[in-house]
Order: C-alpha cells, then structure tokens, then sequence
C-alpha cells in the first residue's frame, strides 16, 4: 500500500513529493485487516507517529464535521478524517497560499481578533 | 499586549459564553485555544440538545408543556444522576438556561423545538446543531470585542502569592513557550474522554484542565463518572466511536435486538421489561459486561441486529426520522454500506464509546475553584450531572456556567490591584517542565506512552470496573509515570508543529486524569449510575447495603493524589 504526500516544512521551501510504502496494517499496530478501511487521517498518524517524526497534520473530531482535516486528495479539497485510505492515494496542502506546513494549511475563522505569538508582538 | 482581565482557556461554547458575558462587562478577553477557534472541541459534535422547562420555553414565545415546570425539570435531572448531582449547580442550569437561549434567539440563532427528549418526563427543550451552536457563540465573542491565541497549548497555571495570574504553555506554530498573564482565568477545556480508545470525543480533549486545575490547588470532583454512549461502532477503524447503529435502533424507539456472541438477548438479565430501551447507562453497563465475561464479538463488542424485522423497515426510516437523509450520509460520511448490511440480516459489531466526562473541576455557581483568581466551567467542570447525564443537559450547562465563569471572573479582575500582573511564582518551574521531552534525547516516544494509557483507561476505566483490576492499573499507571511520562523525548528537534512535543504535554494530562480517575473508582465500591463495580453486581442486584451518598474529592498532596469524601448536600431534593 503506497500513498504519496506533497511536503513542506514551510518558510522558502516548496512542497515536494515523497513517497511512504505502508507495512500491512496488523504490523503497524493498527486494528484492521486492509488499509483500505482506515482514513487518510490514521494513515497520517500513523506515518508521523513510526515513520517521520517531523510530519505535520490537523486532526480533530474524526467524523467530518469540524473540517480542521481538510486537505486536496486526489485532486480534490476534502476532508481527512472521512476519505478512505487507498493504494497510491495522493495528498497536498488545501491550498498552497495558505500553506503552513506540510499537509497544515490557514484555516483559522478568527484571523482579525486573534494576537500572534511572542516573536510577533509589538 | 500580553495582560489581559480575562483570560479562557478553550473555545469551546463554554469557554465562547464566558468570553461573551466577561467581555460585556468591560474586561478586556483573551481566548486561548489548543486548535483552532470553531474547529475544534466537542460543541461541533454535538447532537444539539439544549434542556429547558416547557415553561421557560412557553415564556420565550417558543412552543412548550405548561405543565413542564422548572422544578420537574430540576427533579428529573437529579433523579437521572442517582441524585449525586450538585443540587445548587442543577438548580442554576434549571433557572438560567432560558435567558441565555433567549439571547441566541435574539441574535439570530434559529433553534428548533425538541418533540421528545430521551429521559426527560416532557418533550423538553430545544435543539441548535452542534455546528451552528459552535458559529453563533464565536459570532458573539467576536462581536463583544474579545481576542483569541490559536494553537496554543495551555499546560500550567502561573500563580503569585496563591492567586492565579495566568497561564504557561506551547505555541505549537512557532515552537515558542510562553507566559500569557490575566488577572483572572477561566477554565474551558472540555472533558478527558480522548484518553479512552473507543470515544466520541474530538482528538483534543486530554485533560489539560484537569491537570491545571490539580496543580493550582483545585479539587476534581467525582472523576470516576464517565458517561459511556452505547451501540458505537468498532469497526471497521474509519467509523470507530459512530453512533450511528444506537440511533438506527434504541435511540430512535426501534426493536433492534442486543446479541452476545451465543445469540442471546442479554438485556432480559438487565431490564426484562425495556430490554434495548433501557436507559443508555444501563445498556453500555450490560454490553460492557458480556465482554468481560467472554460473550462478546471478535473486535470487542456485542451485536446489534435487526434481523427480525421486515427487510424494508429500514428503508422507511429517513422518512419519518430527521435524524437520517434519504441517501444515508450521516456527519461526513456515507453509511450506505452498513445499511446495506443490516438489510441483508448482517449483526452489526458494536460497544459502549467514552462520551462524556461528569467528573471535573469542583465548582460552585460562579465557577469559582477556591482558587483566588481561577474559574472552570462546561465539562471541565464536575459535579452537575452527578453519576448521569440527560440528554441536552450539557448544552444548559455550557451556556450557563459560562455566563457564571465569565462574569465573575470579570468582576475578581475589576476588583484586583491596578497594576497588572506580569510575573509568577512558577513561571521558571513551568517552562522547564514543558521544554523538558523536546530537550531531552534519549527517552520514550510520547505515542508510545499514549498508547499505553489508553490501554489502561480502556481496560479499567470502562463502564464495568473492579477492584482486582483498578488496583492491578493502579500499579500499572505508576509504572507509566515512572518510566514513560518522566521520560518522554521528542523525536523532532524543531519545536515548530511538533506532534512528538504536543502528545507529550497530553499526556502528562492524561496520567494525572487517569490517576483521578483510578482513585475515585477504587474509592467508590457500590455501583453508582454510570459507575458499575462487577465485583459486586449479583444478577443485577447488589449485595451490599446501601451507602449514604458522598462525593469523591481529589486535590494535589505533593507528589501524589489525595482523596477525601463529603456527603451530598440535599438543598433541593432528597432521594425518595
């Protein structure tokens, strides 16, 4: 089972191509028999979890309904949590304006009133 | 600026109200959430119940049951939680909840009218999506002039001289580890569910409030009570935790029959009478308990069929049912495939899913902890539904305690010393402890520890526990903190969107909660509402002599958890 993902770790550096090969699911102690029923979202915890440490993905409420998972899948912008798993699947940032890092994009709905981070105060 | 009157702590619709009504008074307001403020937390996924008494709805203009007074609405609340709910925190949910209804309305929140709700002894209440609910509170807060921090994980309570002055935590974008100062906090972080391994709860609700709360010196109240969902899904992984087969059959009023492994329908050992319909409690007890015994499914649960019933019968269900649409999508996904299972006579595996933490934060009506200085209110707070909870019972309670929190926390700020404050007590201790698994380099991967609690909180903190168990994880958890919390490393250098250094700080969380949790359910040896000790069901009948009714209290001594007992104070009703 093979998925590819375009990452970015951010800043100057564009996201590039990199293939994952996945052992069967029981080996990577996750409970399925086929990977096939896991979605994209358990493939990437699964991925930064045993395989790149330094991976970057959303994850909330894992039925589809807070959209903090979206990604382009395919070709298309959906969400991880609810699209299933399959051989050679292909997933990039929602958007690359909004690229944050790797498959994390700006999604926030409170851009105006929020207060950046200690580097960016006044 | 990085002082603020107020500061919250998660965006929740708890933490939205509290934002809200502090900001209203004039205090200046610092929302600070783990994710994303209104993608993330548990209002998104809620079903969208909000109780109210037919009365209170009648005085809103919206349709009601004029018998359906406040007081019958508090009495069933505190009968359903086997009266160990906090009698003065039910009655200011009862009392306060149309105002703050009247509010969303007025804003222009639509809300339809509940025509049955499960539990209650009247058609109570309203319902608002969990999605719109989310929307119209960050609508609000954004009106009221209040700020937000995203992607901030709040680990540590700062305080000076015994007041809280703030809070310390990780900027997961930037990697930075920060001191953010209020003259008052507020709690809003949610439950701890996602500590178990078959939930319902979002990723994000570790516990990090409850720790907070533990180390200023708050006390957690009745954590042993977890409120379990019964008939989620096990399999397959993608739809683990869905509610969908529950509300397919027993949520809904159909005849779905329970089956363990043999073909039995067990429920006629728990309720002969109600059997599927028993009450969600009783269900997720009775199937927790055919696993215990060795009667269960292969992936751990039970079956649900609804194999005796006419095949068609389910193709009538999205027609009188607005729970489901004509072609099966249920929140994000497409169900067509289970549906189609269950037409062709396929049981459907299914187990209890960790849905809704009771015990908490100890409050009382103003959300205050104790704590000079530090408030908690929605699920992080404890003590409400005592041993159970109605349905729609936490959309009153957001919204009330909120209010509560956010406008007494508003006012211990105005009451404060002019200066701001802009240092703590602990600000060196805490930011030691946070950077210590990205700075340390040998050590055990946080996933892995992880994993190890959910193991443990899966296995004796379900909705059947016993002694033997609780004390063999008891022992088992200080093996976990010993050699798994106290030696967590990162495997990523980069502070920036470090999953590794993120699990790390949730479980330190989880450790305490579970910890709570274990005591608490050690402590309480006769079965309680949610809380069901195996070691002493006999043929659902206990056999021990009933005990006077006492909360379970757990406060910080030092290095470890202490426990204490107080009796339930009935100000309103006594149990009959």
């Amino acid at each position: 089972m093979l998925i590819r993902l375009r990452l970015g770790r951010g800043g100057a550096d564009e996201p590039l191509w990199r293939e994952y090969r996945l052992p069967p699911p029981l080996e990577a102690g996750i409970a399925a028999a086929d990977w096939r029923e896991t979605s994209v979202s358990t493939v990437l915890q699964y991925l930064q979890r045993a395989v790149d440490p330094a991976l970057a993905y959303s994850l909330s409420c894992r039925r589809g309904l807070c959209n903090v998972c979206a990604m382009r899948i395919d070709g298309d912008v959906r969400t991880a949590c609810t699209t299933a798993m399959r051989d050679g699947i292909e997933v990039e940032p929602a958007h690359d304006k909004l690229h944050l890092r790797d498959t994390v994009v700006e999604l926030s709905l409170v851009r105006k009133a929020r207060i950046a981070g200690a580097d960016d105060l006044p | 600026m990085n002082h603020w009157d107020v500061i919250i702590i998660g965006a929740g619709a708890a933490g939205l109200a509290a934002a809200y009504h502090a900001r209203s008074t004039g205090a200046s307001v610092l929302v600070v959430n783990k994710s994303l403020v209104g993608r993330s937390g548990a209002t998104i996924t809620s079903g969208g119940g909000v109780s109210l008494a037919g009365t209170s709805a009648i005085a809103l203009g919206l349709d009601g049951d004029p018998g359906d007074t406040e007081e019958h609405f508090l009495h069933d609340t505190l009968r359903a939680g086997a009266f160990l709910g906090q009698q003065d925190l039910v009655e200011a949910m009862v009392r306060g909840i149309g105002a703050e209804i009247g509010r969303l309305i007025a804003a222009g929140t639509k809300v339809s009218v509940t025509p049955r709700a499960p539990g209650h002894s009247s058609g109570r209440g309203i319902r608002i999506p969990g999605p719109s609910m989310q929307s119209a509170m960050t609508a609000a807060a954004l009106r009221a002039g209040a700020r937000f921090r995203e992607d901030f994980q709040s680990t540590t309570l700062l305080t000076r001289d015994g007041t809280v002055v703030g809070v310390a935590g990780l900027d997961r974008r930037s990697g930075q580890v920060e001191a953010l100062y209020g003259r008052s906090v507020v709690l809003a972080t949610g439950g701890s569910t996602s500590n178990w391994g078959l939930r319902t709860a979002p990723e994000e609700l570790s516990g990090e409030g409850h720790l907070m709360a533990l180390d200023a010196g708050a006390e957690l109240i009745d954590m042993e009570m977890l409120q379990f969902l019964p008939c989620c899904l096990v399999a397959p992984d993608m739809w683990r935790g869905l509610q969908f087969p529950w509300i397919l059959g027993p949520q809904s009023g159909v005849r779905a029959w329970l089956l363990n492994r043999y073909g039995e329908r067990f429920m006629a050992r728990w309720d002969a009478g109600k059997m599927e319909l028993a009450t969600r409690d009783v269900v997720a007890a009775a199937s927790a308990t055919e696993v215990r015994e060795g009667r269960g499914s292969p992936n751990g649960g039970v079956y649900l069929s609804w194999a005796h019933l006419p095949r068609d019968i389910v193709d009538h269900f999205p027609r009188w049912s607005h729970s489901f649409s004509s072609d099966w999508r249920w929140e994000g996904f497409d169900m067509t495939t289970l549906v189609e299972r269950i037409r062709a006579g396929h049981a459907i595996e299914v187990a209890p899913a960790a849905h809704f933490s009771l015990g908490g934060v100890r409050i009382d009506v103003r959300g205050q902890t104790g704590v000079p200085g530090l408030y908690a209110c929605g699920e992080v707070a404890g003590g409400l539904h005592g041993a159970n909870r109605l349905s729609g019972n936490a959309g009153a309670q957001v919204l009330v305690q909120g209010k509560a929190a956010g406008v007494h926390a508003a006012r211990f700020a105005a009451g404060g010393p002019s200066a701001p404050p802009d240092r703590a007590d602990n600000w060196d201790r805490a930011a030691e402890a946070i950077r210590a698994p990205l700075l340390r380099h040998e050590g055990v991967a946080p996933s892995e520890v992880k994993r190890r609690l959910t193991t443990l909180a899966s296995g004796a903190l379900g909705p059947v526990r016993d002694g033997a168990t609780l004390a063999a994880a008891r022992a088992e958890l200080r093996d976990i903190v010993a050699n798994g919390v106290g030696q967590m490393a990162c495997r990523q250098r980069d502070g920036a969107w470090n999953r590794d250094w993120s699990d790390a700080l949730e479980c330190r969380a989880g450790a305490a909660v579970l910890e709570a949790a274990l005591i608490g359910a050690e402590q309480r040896t006769a079965s309680l509402g949610a809380h069901r000790r195996h070691d002493e069901r006999r043929d659902g009948e206990s056999s021990q002599p009933p005990q006077p009714l006492q909360h379970g209290l757990v406060r910080r001594a030092g290095a470890v958890l202490e426990h204490r007992r107080i009796p339930v104070a009935f100000t309103s009703l006594a149990p009959a």
